[in-house]
């Protein structure tokens, strides 16, 4: 059994949440490369490229190849279809929705004090 | 923005179940009508915030629910629906949904005393382990980040 509340996994998530980095790893997928030829089709610097590359390693998405001189980089595609992954997701989801339950809980004082019969429940509030 | 809201947790108890655990800070009573009176329920249910374009309930054992969002853009519209199997105001909500191999899916929630607030345990019973990878899945693809759907496809492609 697994509990996730605030975890790593969401690096993974952030690391695809850019264009840029995602055309990498479709690059990636049809083999490895180095950072000059990532960079080509791009128009970016190297240094651009590496920065992406340090977040895609970073998320666990991406791996450096044998090559001690090329430092070609590999894709790394297991996290992208780790259930635990889908179910940061499902997480997130939910966390979104209970945010605005909270908030709907937080502005409706009369169903808010409707378990307390103390107060009166104000009314005529605009919505 | 979520600064100082309680946690949501998500686990997997058992090969056919996830599991949603968060608390918040309202009576149990309250929680449970915001579940379960349409009108309240079409205000958060969304996650982007938006209200939901109609919200359906026949709250008694084998009535219908149904939330249908706004439309998106491509004109599509997601629906939840279902049936409600239990009702105890305010400790227990039990719903079934359609699964994704035909079968249902069981929503148990519990809604727990907690200091003056409400914890609220979500479990979600799918009818196989495939069926949950799928739900889950799903969520994947329809989330936040639907871009992942595309480059998941094109991972898989034979090369």
């Amino acid at each position: 059994m697994t509990i996730y509340s605030d975890t790593a996994l969401s690096l993974t998530f952030a690391a695809l949440a850019d264009p840029t980095r995602r055309a990498i790893l479709a690059k990636l997928a049809r083999g490895e490369a180095d950072v000059s030829e990532l960079a080509k089709p791009f128009g970016l610097s190297q240094p651009t490229i590496s920065k992406h590359l340090k977040v895609l390693e970073g998320a666990g998405l991406v791996a450096r190849g044998r090559d001690a001189q090329r430092r070609p980089r590999t894709l790394v595609a297991k996290p992208l279809r780790d259930v635990d992954q889908w179910l940061e997701t499902y997480r997130q989801l939910w966390e979104d929705r209970f945010a605005n339950l909270d908030d709907y809980l937080a502005t409706h004082p009369a169903s808010k004090t409707a378990a307390k019969s103390s107060r009166r429940p104000r009314r005529g509030r605009a919505k | 923005m979520t600064a100082g809201r309680n946690p949501t947790e998500a686990s997997l108890p058992s090969d056919l179940d996830i599991r949603i655990t968060r608390s918040f800070d309202a009576p149990r009573a309250t929680v449970f009508d915001a579940w379960t009176k349409p009108e309240q329920v079409a205000e958060w249910w969304d996650p982007s915030r938006r209200p939901l374009a109609r919200c359906e309930i026949d709250l008694r054992p084998g009535g219908a629910f149904r939330f249908e969002h706004q439309k998106n853009s491509d004109g599509s519209a997601h629906v939840f629906a279902g049936e409600y199997r239990e009702i105890t105001r305010p400790s227990r909500l039990v719903f079934a949904t359609p699964s994704p191999s035909g079968g249902a899916s069981i929503g148990t929630l519990q809604f727990e005393e907690d200091h003056g607030g409400t914890m609220l345990v979500m479990t979600i019973t799918c009818a196989s382990k495939a069926d949950r990878d799928a739900l889950l899945r799903m969520r994947v693809d329809a989330g936040t980040i639907r871009s992942l759907e595309n480059l998941n496809a094109f991972l898989a492609r034979p090369t």
